[in-house]
């Protein structure tokens, strides 16, 4: 196998720098500046450079044609700059008054009076050794994860070069405020550009989204299956949906087919109990075989994440709940079974404590990565998925992304000297994880899923005593409830954004695993590294 | 306006006989008040109250979106006797008047402007008119001055305190969660010799010390002036020496500095700079020129201020970077008005005519153009030669102040006396965005007993 990283084509695109400077003012413009600037920072130069960057490949989590995940190790030292030009305030007095009350200001008369100078600043010689989680897919574009601070050193040439207070006082900003950027505008920032170059259709759903992901509660009908079906199979126009609401009472389940439905929670029972009889899904949609145009409103997963911390605070949550779920119910079978997995990800936001009565406490066994099996496990279901046809009802469009429901049992495979090794990387050599940021919004995430727990263990409580008598009916009886009750629409989106998340999260911890381990080998140059904190932390204000 | 414990705290220096003109720092205190007075944002209501000679307290509230107020007390040692704190009696000057002019030097006679124009209008121009000399007692005086904002529960604390007649001590102090190390503390030591004022401070934030200094020269501070012209007299006048020490424009000038340090932070900050201003006795127009320098930023900064007739002031600033050739400009205007204000509002209330007797204004002679050209007053006999002193605060019960800048930012403040409220209405008006040109709109309402 053999990969072909191309640099020089981005450079080539004529408009590509234009919008990358874009991009890049007003990324700087977006936090609040400190009072030494005082006008906007626009970006007048930038330049990649002819020197690629180093990378080396360490993991390679999910291959496809449309679809890439993988960690690499980037080192990267070469002529790439950025010049920047704004104006600063020089009066050293005005902008330490700017910002004090005026009670106990001395208030001078004209000593602070302001002196703004052009500034221009050239950075060049950047320096960067990162381990870089990549998931690049055609429907939601590229994303990239720094997993440590990405910036080595850089060298920051300004009008000032010949002050040495001013010159060091700029090292130290600039150096802070571009780990910031690394860390979290720069993510963003390609995710943008990705979706301009792959899927530009993508750009004007983007603000959509994001405008509806803002309201507090989701309406599941507001963005309905794409072919809805009635109970007799009939479909429904757009008009008749947008009639029905979500206390609409029986009117929201006879948008799911019952068929569908009542295969669902059959499949979902019989992981609930330890029955050896598992049906198949016959309409099954690879999602690696259908383009982007396949996918529309329901179907493509929500690409509203311009910001990445508000995005990966999914990732808490989905984190707590597939490792008790699935992790005890599937007990590691799942890739023979391939067959079984999309529905568990179709019901995994659903039944949540469907697994809880039986098989909670128990714990999984199964600890190696197997990704060659899985493979295999989507070949062989392809086949199946071209027999059935392709109009995608609101089951299918629920199971879509095939691959997805594989990676949380790659969460739960880690050892546990691994994810405590995991929590000492955390603690003492990472000073900046990425982690940190999403830790004040996990429990603020982790609450909708476990609201979701209490209704469907209610409803599950009722299904169960019900299943005793007549276990067929009781069934679609649960699931509609589900249904009607989940606050988040149509759950396959979250659901994957979910479970490649976890995914993101495995690699997280396996990376810190790997730099635990080499600093154990080799500890005196991270020691280094961690006793002498880099210069812009030094000096703190 | 000035809040009303500024007032009581300005009535504080008045009575222990403190110059607040002998200080660099408010060198340019007429043009800053003519040009960047403070417009109000929001509904403010304050109720103020000098409940005994020595304790006042102060409650504000006001809502701009989020309701906030703050608390204050002031307690002197020294009674504060002879200023009306009622809001229906205080003089609007008091409150309002942005032109500052000048104290008699050396005096210590006690008088603070306004309130000297209200309690003795017949002498108070004069220093020499004052009656009795406060500095004797006012050694060892002190106020004290707290105010608690509260959702943010900031507090602030200010002590005065009168060492000797020459010296006087400043602490204040801010206390804040936000703030480094909690809050910062400012001591202020201020030395007042008449022909000289000097300061030293000390900042807790950033460990700032400061120093600043104010000379007088000219004028009445010249040795031989009170008796004697300075110069050359003209020689038609050459018999009275009062008059033709008034002849000629008849002012003092005033030169500092400032110097200051940050020992934390090592940074520090100076400026240069010189005032001319008309003494009180002077007859013609009264005006105020300062020029500051900052030769470290390159700053220059030119005021000029005058006093164009009685109701009404204007001033202009010119401010200029030789280094990074910025330059700003600004005028401002002060109009004041002896109409009620919300007449129409208040309706014909024709017993608050007659309340208020309509003061005999002084008769300003016009000079004659011979006069002008020579750059001098038309001669005249020792008859009334005091000018301006039996103003009468009362006799106007509003006034405009308008301000506009480069950037065509304009602001207008109406504030005036309605019934026994003092009010002030602004607004902020910005000529380059024309679609919305309101920035601000605000409302405050002072209530004093």
């Amino acid at each position: 196998m053999a990969f072909n990283f191309n640099w020089s084509p981005l450079t080539a695109d004529a408009g590509f720098y234009k919008r990358a400077r874009d991009l890049l003012t007003t990324a700087l413009n977006k936090s609040p500046k400190p009072p030494i600037i005082v006008d906007d920072i626009i970006v007048t130069e930038f330049n990649l450079g002819s020197v690629p960057p180093d990378l080396e490949i360490l993991e390679i989590g999910d291959l496809a044609e449309d679809r890439f995940r993988g960690i690499f190790k980037m080192c990267y030292s070469g002529d790439a700059f950025l010049t920047l030009k704004t104006r600063v305030q020089a009066n050293p007095l005005n902008t330490c008054l700017s910002a004090k009350p005026g009670f106990t200001s001395p208030q001078p008369l004209a000593a602070a009076s302001s002196l703004t100078i052009p500034l221009q600043i050239t950075l060049s010689e950047i320096k960067l050794s990162a381990f870089i989680i990549l998931v690049f897919s055609k429907q939601k574009g590229l994303t990239i994860v720094f997993r440590n601070d990405p910036l080595e050193s850089l060298k920051v040439s300004s009008t000032f070069d010949s002050i040495e207070f001013v010159r060091d006082y700029l090292q130290r900003t600039i150096e802070s405020k571009l780990r910031d950027l690394m860390m979290d505008e720069l993510p963003a920032i390609i995710h943008r550009l990705s979706l301009q170059l792959w899927c530009p259709d993508q750009i004007a759903k983007e603000d959509d989204d994001s405008k509806e992901t803002s309201e507090p509660g989701v309406n599941p009908l507001a963005t309905p299956p794409l072919d809805a079906v009635d109970v007799h199979g009939h479909l429904l126009d757009p008009a008749a949906i947008s009639e029905l609401s979500l206390d609409g009472g029986p009117e929201a389940q006879l948008l799911f087919s019952q068929k569908t439905l009542l295969r669902l929670s059959d499949m979902t029972n019989s992981q609930v109990t330890s029955s050896l009889d598992t049906s198949t899904t016959k309409d099954v949609l690879i999602r690696a075989w259908a383009g982007p145009d396949r996918f529309d409103a329901t179907a493509t997963p929500p690409t509203a994440t311009p910001n990445l911390v508000r995005t990966s605070s999914y990732t808490a949550s989905a984190h707590t709940y597939t490792f008790s779920d699935s992790g005890s119910q599937d007990n590691g079978s799942i890739p023979s079974r391939p067959s079984l997995v999309h529905l568990h990800s179709a019901t995994a936001g659903l039944s949540l404590g469907s697994g809880r009565h039986t098989k909670s406490g128990r714990k999984k066994k199964t600890r190696v990565v197997d990704l060659r099996s899985k493979a295999r496990a989507g070949t062989e279901t392809e086949p199946a998925s071209e027999q059935g046809d392709e109009t995608s009802d609101a089951a299918s469009t629920a199971t879509n992304p095939m691959s997805e429901p594989i990676m949380p049992h790659e969460t739960l495979d880690l050892p546990e000297d691994e994810l405590m090794s995991s929590k000492i990387r955390f603690n003492r050599s990472d000073r900046r994880p990425s982690f940190r940021t999403q830790a004040p919004n996990a429990p603020l995430a982790t609450q909708v899923p476990s609201a979701d727990i209490r209704k469907t263990d209610q409803t599950e409580g009722q299904a169960s005593r019900t299943s005793e008598k007549a276990k067929e009916p009781a069934a679609p009886e649960t699931s509609k409830a589900e249904w009607k009750r989940s606050p988040t629409g149509p759950m396959s989106d979250t659901s994957s954004v979910i479970l490649e998340q976890a995914w993101i999260m495995k690699m997280a911890g396996e990376i810190a695993r790997r730099v635990y381990e080499e600093k154990h080998r080799n500890p005196g140059f991270w020691d280094e590294r961690d006793d002498v904190p880099p210069p812009a932390y030094d000096e703190a204000h | 306006m000035r809040e009303f414990m500024q007032y009581i705290t300005n009535a504080f220096y008045g009575a222990t006989g403190w110059n607040d003109d002998n200080t660099y720092k408010d060198l340019n205190a007429t043009a800053k008040g003519l040009i960047d007075f403070p417009l109000p944002r929001g509904l403010r209501l304050n109720l103020s109250s000098l409940a005994t000679p020595h304790f006042a307290t102060s409650y504000q509230l006001g809502t701009i979106g989020v309701v906030d107020g703050s608390i204050s007390y002031l307690h002197s040692t020294i009674p504060l006797t002879n200023i009306a704190a009622q809001s229906d009696r205080i003089p609007l000057s008091a409150l309002l008047r942005s032109y500052r002019r000048l104290h008699g030097l050396g005096s210590r006679d006690g008088q603070w402007c306004w309130e000297a124009e209200d309690t003795t209008p017949a002498g108070a121009a004069q220093p020499a008119a004052s009656t009795t000399s406060p500095s004797a007692t006012s050694a060892g005086s002190t106020l004290l001055y707290g105010r608690l904002y509260l959702p943010q529960s900031l507090l602030e604390a200010l002590v005065v305190r009168r060492l000797t007649p020459e010296l006087q001590v400043q602490l204040s102090a801010v206390s804040e969660r936000s703030l480094r190390n909690g809050g910062t503390i400012l001591g202020l030591m201020q030395y007042d010799r008449g022909k000289y004022g000097i300061e030293g401070l000390f900042s807790t934030d950033g460990g700032l010390l400061g120093f600043r200094g104010l000379y007088n020269f000219g004028g009445d501070t010249s040795p031989s002036s009170p008796g004697s012209p300075t110069g050359p007299a003209s020689s038609e006048n050459s018999g009275n020496g009062q008059s033709s020490e008034k002849e000629r424009i008849y002012g003092r000038f005033s030169a500092g500095g400032e110097v200051y340090y940050g020992t934390l932070n090592k940074s520090g900050g100076m400026s240069l700079g010189g005032r001319f201003a008309t003494l009180p006795a002077h007859r013609g127009t009264p005006l105020t020129a300062t020029l500051t320098i900052n030769p470290l930023m390159g700053n220059i900064n030119a005021t000029y201020a005058v006093l164009a007739k009685d109701y009404c002031a204007l001033a202009t600033r010119m401010e200029f970077n030789v280094y990074s050739y910025e330059s700003e400009w600004a005028v401002g205007m002060e109009l004041w008005s002896n109409r009620r204000p919300a007449g129409f509002l208040l309706g014909a209330d024709p017993r608050n005519q007659e309340v208020v007797p309509e003061p005999e204004v002084p008769k300003i002679k016009e000079r004659s153009f011979q006069a002008k050209l020579e750059w001098r007053l038309d001669d005249e006999g020792p008859g009334p030669s005091v000018p301006n002193a039996p103003e009468n605060c009362e006799e106007y019960r509003g006034v405009l102040k308008a301000r506009m800048d480069q950037n065509l930012r304009i602001g207008l403040l109406w504030e005036g006396r309605a019934k026994s409220l003092i009010f002030s209405l602004g607004t902020g008006i910005d000529l380059r965005k024309l679609d919305e040109p309101f920035r601000s709109l605000g409302l405050e309402i002072q209530y004093s007993s």
